[in-house]
């Protein structure tokens, strides 16, 4: 019976040939398919040479979003192979989310770019990198003030820097912004407003010590599912947490909450109001914590401001008062009593609580508002400041907070939280950088929105942008209104054959379709990178594989071009020792011709950068680490501050105790604050309709979104099988009734119109989510089905992004 | 003499008893199982008074609703014990067949993008809850047409994290664009330190605790162990140091220029 002890030696020997002869006859058979598995090991050969030995495993952050999750990356004769979570990453203690688990396939769609192309006419040629780089030279060298960089939440720091330093230390031109703008800067502007500094005080630490986590239109259990699984998981080891999502849709995350709390487009506006009524009415708010470290504000309607202006108390008492729960119900569809247990929640100071959100809050008219407002709650209510209770806003990509907020790669910005229209900001910018004083333009660029609309628009008739650099992004996707904002490029009778658009791709996508010059480049892992995600963890990788082609870094085609700028003589690529901007030594004190990419990496470029973008970080408090400590650590959350010799990361931010910023004997400090006082702004603001309503002609609200298999544009999800069999396009999410009255089924063919353009695709009844009547949701990672061709371009007044939620559509049968 | 009697009858009728439930036991082991196939298609036993034509050994036909009326307790699909009657014999020796593992680990490979990543579905899902999942693959289970998997980690409750369906089933599942990954292929086999030794585990065990999840009675043949009866299996398969990942191998590198210049012909020329 005990088959697996050793039986007589003879008796192995008989048992082997019979395996070898079985196995031979097996072999045989599987190669007559593509099936190459090594043959066998039999029990004659110890220690047999295994294959996945011969893997070598390396450390770098994920490819996509802002979640930061470490993975272990599985290299075997050059190409990636494998990807596992990290166990030693605090972020995700080894798990991953299904795109994670294949985010090495993203490098291997057969479709690559891999040579420099040229439109000539209808048709691309294939250029030599010279030519290439001496396109743009000469498209910049010819009017560098109508020359415009959009770059991206997925640069990486270094090359996030490089392109900020080569625009704004370089050409003195403003007009760079990416396509965070479009994501996150309605956060921005929340934190600026209430903290007087960006980014979260807490940490994903959080969602390990909260009793109540509230979701504020987020959808966390598909967009940031490892971080949603870890709250999940405490339940199911017995903790006792209260989920509650407030959204515009039933979603997965809904499906695990205890209270779903449905709500119209904008009455997050007035819940929040409604929750600060009964906070204050009741007297359950935190006076002790209102009085120790907190003002009011209110807007300043005759100056619109992002200060606005300081109220008392009772005055900011006087304007919550029409926010009863009842008319709170009124406005958002929620049900009084809802309101009044989100009160009593907030209300209660034994309970820790801690509020996400992400793109519901920020694509959104009162973005800036309603970012300010649940800080407000938080603060009026004392959940801030130790752990459990925080609010935090998540980003949707790798680096929005570490490049495009940190480095500041936005059109009013410069690194390390300055801005261009502080005169002491520049002059301490252009020290950094060693360029003549007056370099940098006091005025800020033009924001994402006009940046396209100006391209877009003849030159004749003011548009004075000629030439767009896009990088790691994918704006002729993701852009709202496409028909205004970015299609008229492709449009022959448009008057826009003056314009050149260059792009930098991995793969031929929305964008690349109207680009005039494609660059391939390289991307993850096939480069250096640092990149900073949501809870101001800085994350460093090194290059593993080579790139396919010609693809190279996008951070050296800036260098590239940069150079050739300066060997033209253009002062700009110069600093005040005539040396050139990004002049890099190597160990030897000789300076190393980095723009010649035979000798990029001769040495760590990215190090360069970093340490010398390093230099900015001080000014604000957001401190960091040599770049070698981020070589051995699994990320570190700044402000990283060297003690007793060892580097400390920060896990609370303005909390005695964690922050070494902090004062002894304070206990909580804004040590930013926008009234110079140590204290944070409560503010109040107005409950204001969306920017647009359904109405007769347009009965439905349209909501755009993601799900979990996709990220984003879909330019790399949706060239891994796995991922594009289970979720292979677009669709239109409608509720069972409203498809019944028009005849739809599943699967049947509707068309989708808005007042800007239409759309044609399958209808999916009770899917992946439900939609509420007289609402309805379309994903944005499908190329062929492109939603923001009905998506409107209204913009927040503070932090100008768009809100891609609620858009009037109508819908029919086709 | 009646005590001897008995002394010798008791070890008698615990003999039989053991020997009832090993044989018992293994009859339910070695109970044939098709893998799982989204192929599969729902089979109505509509033959005459509710008897079924399938014949597929270990499995308990049920009645038919529409012969509910007329089933009578002899003539109810439910008591003909005769179809449990396996035709493999429990104790024969379990052979691993290299053609049977060949076969597996193609298998496994085809809802799997390397070896280590999560599983896709290969049946429908509920899109919104875990509830149907956790019903299934908590415990793991058989029947003549499906093998349902337990769990190969502890529990994690938000299974779509991780598992998406292999195919859609709302919309036409398609590569939008083709790709040239080549995944990591499955080990063959664990290395032995020596003649007889119990081989190593020749994957990481990270998220893989429960070795019965595929080594087990639920598991394909080919990579089901050969001695089920032994149920604590780390005792003598050790895991890898080398695949535990918890430190990498070698500190992180910056690479050097060179190999760069190797890679680039148009460069070099």
């Amino acid at each position: 019976m005990n088959s697996d002890l050793s039986p007589a030696t003879d008796s192995i020997q008989r048992r082997q040939f019979i395996k070898a002869t079985a196995m031979a006859a097996a072999t045989a058979v599987a190669g007559g398919s593509n099936f190459t598995l090594p043959v066998l090991a039999d029990d004659s050969v110890f220690l047999a040479d295994e294959p996945a030995s011969k893997v070598q495993w390396e450390k770098a952050p994920c490819r996509f979003c802002g979640t930061g999750c470490h993975v272990q990356v599985g290299v075997q004769s050059g190409k990636v192979v494998a990807v596992a979570g990290d166990k030693n990453a605090e972020v995700n203690k080894g798990l991953l989310c299904v795109k994670g688990y294949h985010v090495g396939a993203a490098l291997y769609g057969k479709d690559r770019l891999t040579k420099p192309l040229l439109r000539e006419g209808d048709v691309y040629r294939e250029i030599s990198w010279e030519e290439a780089i001496k396109t743009i030279a000469d498209r910049i060298e010819a009017a560098p003030e109508r020359f415009a960089f959009y770059g991206s939440g997925q640069w990486t720091i270094p090359e996030g820097y490089a392109a900020q330093k080569f625009m704004k230390g370089g050409l003195a031109n403003n007009h760079i912004d990416p396509n965070a703008r479009l994501c996150m800067a309605s956060a921005v502007t929340g934190f600026l407003a209430t903290y007087g500094v960006d980014e979260p005080a807490g940490c994903y630490k959080d969602l390990d010590e909260c009793d109540v986590l509230i979701m504020w239109g987020n959808n966390p259990a598909e967009m940031h599912p490892v971080l949603f699984s870890r709250v999940l998981d405490r339940r199911s080891r017995g903790e006792n947490v209260t989920l509650i999502d407030i959204g515009t849709r039933r979603t997965r995350t809904t499906e695990a909450c205890q209270h779903y709390l449905e709500m119209k487009g904008h009455g997050d506006l007035a819940i929040a109001n409604g929750i600060a009524y009964l906070l204050v009415k009741n007297g359950t708010y935190n006076s002790k914590f209102v009085e120790s470290f907190c003002n009011f504000k209110a807007p300043n309607d005759e100056n619109p401001n992002l200060h606005g202006k300081a109220i008392s108390f009772e005055q900011y008492q006087a304007l919550l008062e029409p926010y009863t729960p009842e008319h709170v119900e009124e406005l958002s569809g929620v049900p009084a009593d809802k309101i009044r247990l989100l009160a009593d929640l907030f209300g209660n100071p034994d309970l820790k609580i801690t509020s996400l959100w992400c793109m519901g809050m920020n694509q959104h008219t009162r973005g800036t508002a309603i970012n300010s407002m649940v800080h407000g709650v938080h603060l009026l209510s004392g959940h801030f400041g130790t752990p459990g209770n925080a609010p935090t806003s998540l980003t949707g990509q790798p680096s929005a907070c570490g490049t495009v907020r940190e480095v500041g790669t936005l059109a009013h910005a410069l690194p390390g939280g300055r801005v261009v229209t502080d005169a002491v900001h520049r002059q301490q910018s252009e020290e950094f950088w060693n360029v003549p004083v007056g370099r940098i333009n006091p005025n800020p660029g033009y924001h994402a929105v006009q940046m396209w609309e100006s391209f877009c628009t003849p030159t004749a008739q003011g548009g004075d942008i000629g030439t767009i650099w896009v990088q790691v992004t994918n704006p002729g996707q993701t852009l709202p209104n496409l028909n205004k904002l970015f299609n008229p490029k492709g449009d022959d009778k448009a008057g826009l054959e003056d314009k050149f658009l260059i792009v930098s791709e991995v793969y031929p996508t929305a964008t690349t379709r109207l680009a005039d010059l494609i660059l391939p480049s390289a991307m993850w892992v096939e480069k250096n990178g640092v990149v900073g995600n949501s809870e101001r963890r800085t994350q460093q990788w090194f290059k593993m594989v080579e790139p396919p082609g010609e693809a190279r870094d996008d951070c050296w085609q800036t260098i590239a071009v940069a150079h050739a700028l300066f060997e033209r003589g253009l002062q700009g690529m110069k600093d005040q020792a005539d040396q050139f901007l990004f002049e890099v030594k190597g160990t030897d004190d000789q300076p190393v011709p980095v723009w010649e990419w035979d000798h990029y990496y001769d040495v760590n470029v990215d190090e360069h950068l970093f340490e010398e973008y390093r230099q900015f970080t001080r000014l604000k408090h957001k401190d960091l680490a040599p770049y070698s400590e981020y070589v051995k650590a699994r990320g570190l959350r700044w402000p990283v501050v060297e003690k007793e010799g060892v580097w400390q990361e920060t896990q609370f931010r303005f909390a005695e105790g964690f922050d070494p910023y902090v004062e002894a004997g304070k206990e909580i400090q804004f040590y930013h604050s926008s009234t110079h006082d140590d204290r944070a702004q409560i503010w109040f603001h107005p409950w204001i309709a969306p920017a647009e309503v359904p109405d007769d002609e347009y009965p439905f609200m349209l909501c755009t979104g993601r799900v979990l298999e996709h990220w984003h544009t879909g330019t790399m999800t949706r060239r891994i099988p796995e991922l594009s069999r289970a979720m292979p396009g677009g669709y239109l999410e409608i509720h069972a009734d409203d498809a019944a009255q028009y005849g739809l089924r599943n699967g049947d063919t509707a068309r989708v119109e808005s007042r800007r353009g239409s759309l044609e695709l399958p209808v999916w009844i009770d899917g992946r989510a439900q939609s509420p009547r007289g609402t309805v949701f379309i994903p944005f990672f499908d190329e062929t089905l492109l939603v923001n061709d009905l998506t409107l371009d209204a913009v927040d007044p503070f932090s100008k992004q768009p809100d891609y939620k609620k858009s009037a559509v109508r819908i029919r049968k086709v | 003499m009646s005590s001897d009697i008995k002394s010798k009858t008791t070890p008698l009728i615990a003999f039989v008893i053991v020997s009832f439930a090993i044989a018992g036991y293994f009859t339910g082991l070695q109970a044939p199982m098709k893998a799982s196939s989204t192929e599969s298609s729902l089979i109505v036993h509509g033959t005459e008074n509710g008897r079924s034509g399938m014949t597929e050994a270990g499995v308990i036909p049920a009645t038919h609703y529409a012969n509910m009326s007329q089933a009578t307790l002899s003539n109810r699909q439910q008591v003909q014990l005769t179809t449990f009657k396996s035709t493999v014999d429990p104790l024969a020796e379990i052979i691993i067949k290299p053609e049977d593992k060949l076969a597996a680990l193609l298998k496994r490979e085809q809802n799997r993008a390397f070896n280590g990543a999560p599983p896709t579905i290969p049946h429908p899902i509920d899109q919104r809850t875990d509830a149907s999942c956790v019903a299934c693959h908590t415990h793991g289970a058989k029947t003549a047409s499906l093998r349902i998997p337990k769990m190969s980690h502890h529990f994690l409750a938000n299974c779509t994290q991780c598992h998406i369906e292999k195919n859609s089933q709302q919309f036409t599942p398609v590569v939008f664009r083709e790709s040239d990954f080549n995944g990591l292929q499955a080990p063959t086999s664990g290395p032995r330190a020596f003649q007889g030794a119990p081989p190593q585990i020749p994957h990481s065990t990270w998220m893989r605790t429960d070795c019965m999840s595929c080594h087990g009675e639920t598991g394909q043949y080919g990579i089901r162990t050969t001695h089920p009866w032994r149920s604590n299996c780390q005792q003598c398969h050790a895991p890898s140091a080398t695949m535990d990942q918890s430190l990498l191998a070698t500190q992180p590198q910056f690479l050097p220029g060179p190999l760069i210049k190797d890679v680039d012909p148009v460069i070099k020329e």
